[in-house]
């Protein structure tokens, strides 16, 4: 059996992302004494800098108005964000942004770095990763956290019902690790399902995957995020490492106009146009203004593309460029999905479990995402606040024991792949899970018929190939437990988009194709119950309902296809 | 094809690398003190490693390991 490291601590982070670096240092700054683990590299690590390239921020002094702000998301969100938590993250956001200027953090404010002001009421300034990414960590390191490296925690420990610690295990020696904490706060969410040539696979969905294991509540999975890219054959440029959010005009095989929104929204025009038989779709950079092909050069070079130059990209030339579809697929929507808090302190159901960042579903943007910039800012905002709930929590708490029993279950659900000779490899498991559920008519355009057929597939996947995976060594291990994590978030994902039977936002049902209002005015929520996965549907307050009196077309003023 | 190659002859062995890397790509090799690349299968070209690499030791190229296949 391997060496055991024991960890004590009063709050324990899993995650240090964003999320997981203000949640930790918000623990310490009350005087406790908080451990952040991560998988990589805490301050580097997380789904934020793998996507983000702004920030978003509420400050009046910039013309911002709350009301237009909350009205604006309130559409976008097709009215069922939680609007509680869209004002949180609004009225925060700006102390948050103080927290990150006060470590040392520069944000250009200049008139176009507020990226989105022309088109949406909001403020979104931009950020850089690697000027951010080392302050985070230099700031918990000068706060006085504990930091364990890469170690990849596969479970939570549970006790008498309450969440005490984690176990885990690192990738550079056989050790095992018990952490016993009085609080934890799990940052390490948001699932995608690796897939290749998306800059976000170590997005696993370990957090809602453990959390759902010691009985949290997870909600709206059934939103996917729309990321697309450039094609050329390779990804051409990143807008966002990875997304669309940067142009707006699409042409089609025939020549025709694809037409979204606008530039800064990537809903599911493109999948349509792709459904329709009318790909491929270029990305025509011929199209656009000199303006406008200047400020896409001025984000290339803000986003560190080293990529767009290798494969000669430059808008300035202008061409054509293949987009696929599916590019961040696997993806649920950005803060809206995750384990659901149960008060505003990012307290679940467990006691002593909070959550933060993308593992945390307070819902804020609804059934859409609205721009760049708001999940690092959700984030900070919830990872701020799990900080301090975990830390209340843990002034309180008793000290953690954990049962010999217990532990040694865990033991053993931590290394069966290493005991399992025969069997599969986790990376074939994981492409079986890519290829079954990464096409774009299982995630974007969804059918009954299909979420049903691929729901088979993936019970499979979870009955028969994962109590069989097999690791060699700790690098493997983590890759068995990571497949693990993607086969559950893909049966989450699956089975909230059954319940859901209508289209809302990014949720879009060919076999349902309209908004039914009230009857889904409500948000999905799941569980584990006795080995089985129960869903609910838990209606959204009256009070946040649309005006019903107002017409459908009105109320929504996008249209799906067939509705 | 994804990170393609470390130079040996740049290569301080500071293991900045290894720290970028979000999925253990990159490690370090206890003989030589070098970052080698370990498992170039799991590399999602983020780039993160060339461009944190002090010694500009490093180069990622465009393309995946398992190359993209579009719709037509």
């Amino acid at each position: 059996m391997a060496i055991e490291n024991v960890v004590e601590t009063d709050v324990l982070v899993i995650g240090g992302s964003i999320a997981g670096c203000f949640a930790a240092i918000k623990a310490r700054e009350q005087g406790l004494d908080v451990t952040i683990v991560d998988k990589a590299y805490a301050g580097k690590s997380g789904a934020g800098f793998a996507a983000g390239m702004g920030y978003m921020v509420f400050n009046p002094e910039w013309g911002l108005d709350l009301d237009a702000c909350m009205k604006a998301i309130n559409i976008k969100g097709e009215y069922i964000n939680n609007r509680e938590w869209t004002e949180i993250v609004f009225r925060d956001s700006w102390a948050r942004y103080q927290d990150l200027l006060s470590w040392g953090a520069e944000f250009p404010v200049e008139e176009d770095t507020l990226l989105v002001k022309d088109f949406l009421p909001f403020g979104v300034v931009r950020i850089k990763r690697r000027k951010i990414t080392p302050l985070l960590r230099s700031q918990t390191v000068k706060s006085g956290i504990k930091i364990i490296d890469r170690v990849m925690v596969n479970d939570l420990l549970k006790q008498d019902g309450k969440v005490v610690g984690a176990i885990g295990f690192p990738m550079d020696s056989e050790e095992l690790y018990i952490f016993k904490a009085k609080a934890t706060v799990l940052s390490a969410g948001y699932n995608s399902f690796k897939p290749a040539g998306a800059e976000i696979c170590s997005l696993t969905g370990d957090g809602e995957a453990m959390a759902y294991r010691v009985g949290a509540e997870i909600t709206c999975k059934e939103f996917p995020d729309v990321g697309n890219y450039g094609m050329n054959p390779y990804p051409a440029w990143r807008g966002g490492r990875g997304s669309r959010a940067c142009f707006r005009y699409y042409t089609d095989a025939y020549g025709q106009e694809v037409k979204t929104h606008h530039q800064y929204e990537s809903d599911l025009t493109l999948e349509f146009a792709m459904h329709a038989g009318r790909g491929p779709i270029l990305w025509d950079i011929d199209s656009a203004t000199p303006e406008e092909v200047d400020r896409m050069r001025k984000r290339m070079q803000h986003s560190d593309a080293l990529e767009s130059e290798r494969i000669g990209f430059d808008p300035g030339h202008g061409g054509k460029f293949l987009q696929a579809g599916g590019g961040a697929a696997g993806a649920p929507n950005a803060q809206t999905a995750g384990v659901w808090p149960v008060n505003t302190k990012c307290a679940t159901s467990i006691p002593g479990l909070y959550v933060a960042g993308e593992c945390c579903g307070t819902r804020y943007l609804g059934a859409y995402h609205p721009a760049p910039g708001f999940g690092l800012t959700g984030s900070s905002v919830t990872g701020s606040r799990a900080g301090l709930g975990a830390a209340e929590y843990a002034q309180q708490a008793e000290e953690p024991v954990i049962g010999d029993k217990e532990l040694s279950v865990l033991k053993r659900i931590t290394y069966a792949p290493m005991e399992h000779k025969g069997g599969f490899s986790p990376r074939w498991v994981t492409q079986v899970l890519q290829n079954t559920m990464i096409p774009y008519f299982v995630l974007h355009i969804k059918h009954e018929k299909r979420l049903q057929a691929v729901l088979t597939v993936i019970e499979f996947l979870r009955d028969h190939l994962v109590p069989k995976l097999i690791a060699r060594d700790n690098h493997e291990l983590r890759l068995a437990h990571e497949t693990k994590n993607m086969v559950l978030n893909a049966e989450m994902i699956l089975r909230c988009s059954l319940l859901r039977t209508e289209s809302r936002g990014q949720h879009y049902r060919e076999d349902y194709p309209r908004r039914d209002d009230p009857a889904w005015l409500a948000w999905v929520k799941l569980r584990d119950e006795q080995g089985q996965m129960k869903l609910e549907k838990v209606p959204i307050p009256r009070e946040w309902w649309p005006d019903l009196s107002q017409p459908y077309e009105e109320r929504y003023p996008k249209r799906f296809p067939g509705e | 094809m994804t990170i393609e190659r470390i130079d040996p002859e740049l290569c301080n062995g500071c293991g900045i690398c290894v720290n970028s890397c979000p999925v253990d790509v990159i490690r370090m090799d206890k003989e030589s003190q070098k970052a080698v690349i370990k498992y170039p299968e799991e590399c999602m070209c983020c780039d993160y490693c060339e461009l944190d690499c002090p010694q500009d030791a490093i180069y990622v190229s465009p393309e995946r390991y398992v190359p993209h296949m579009v719709a037509w």
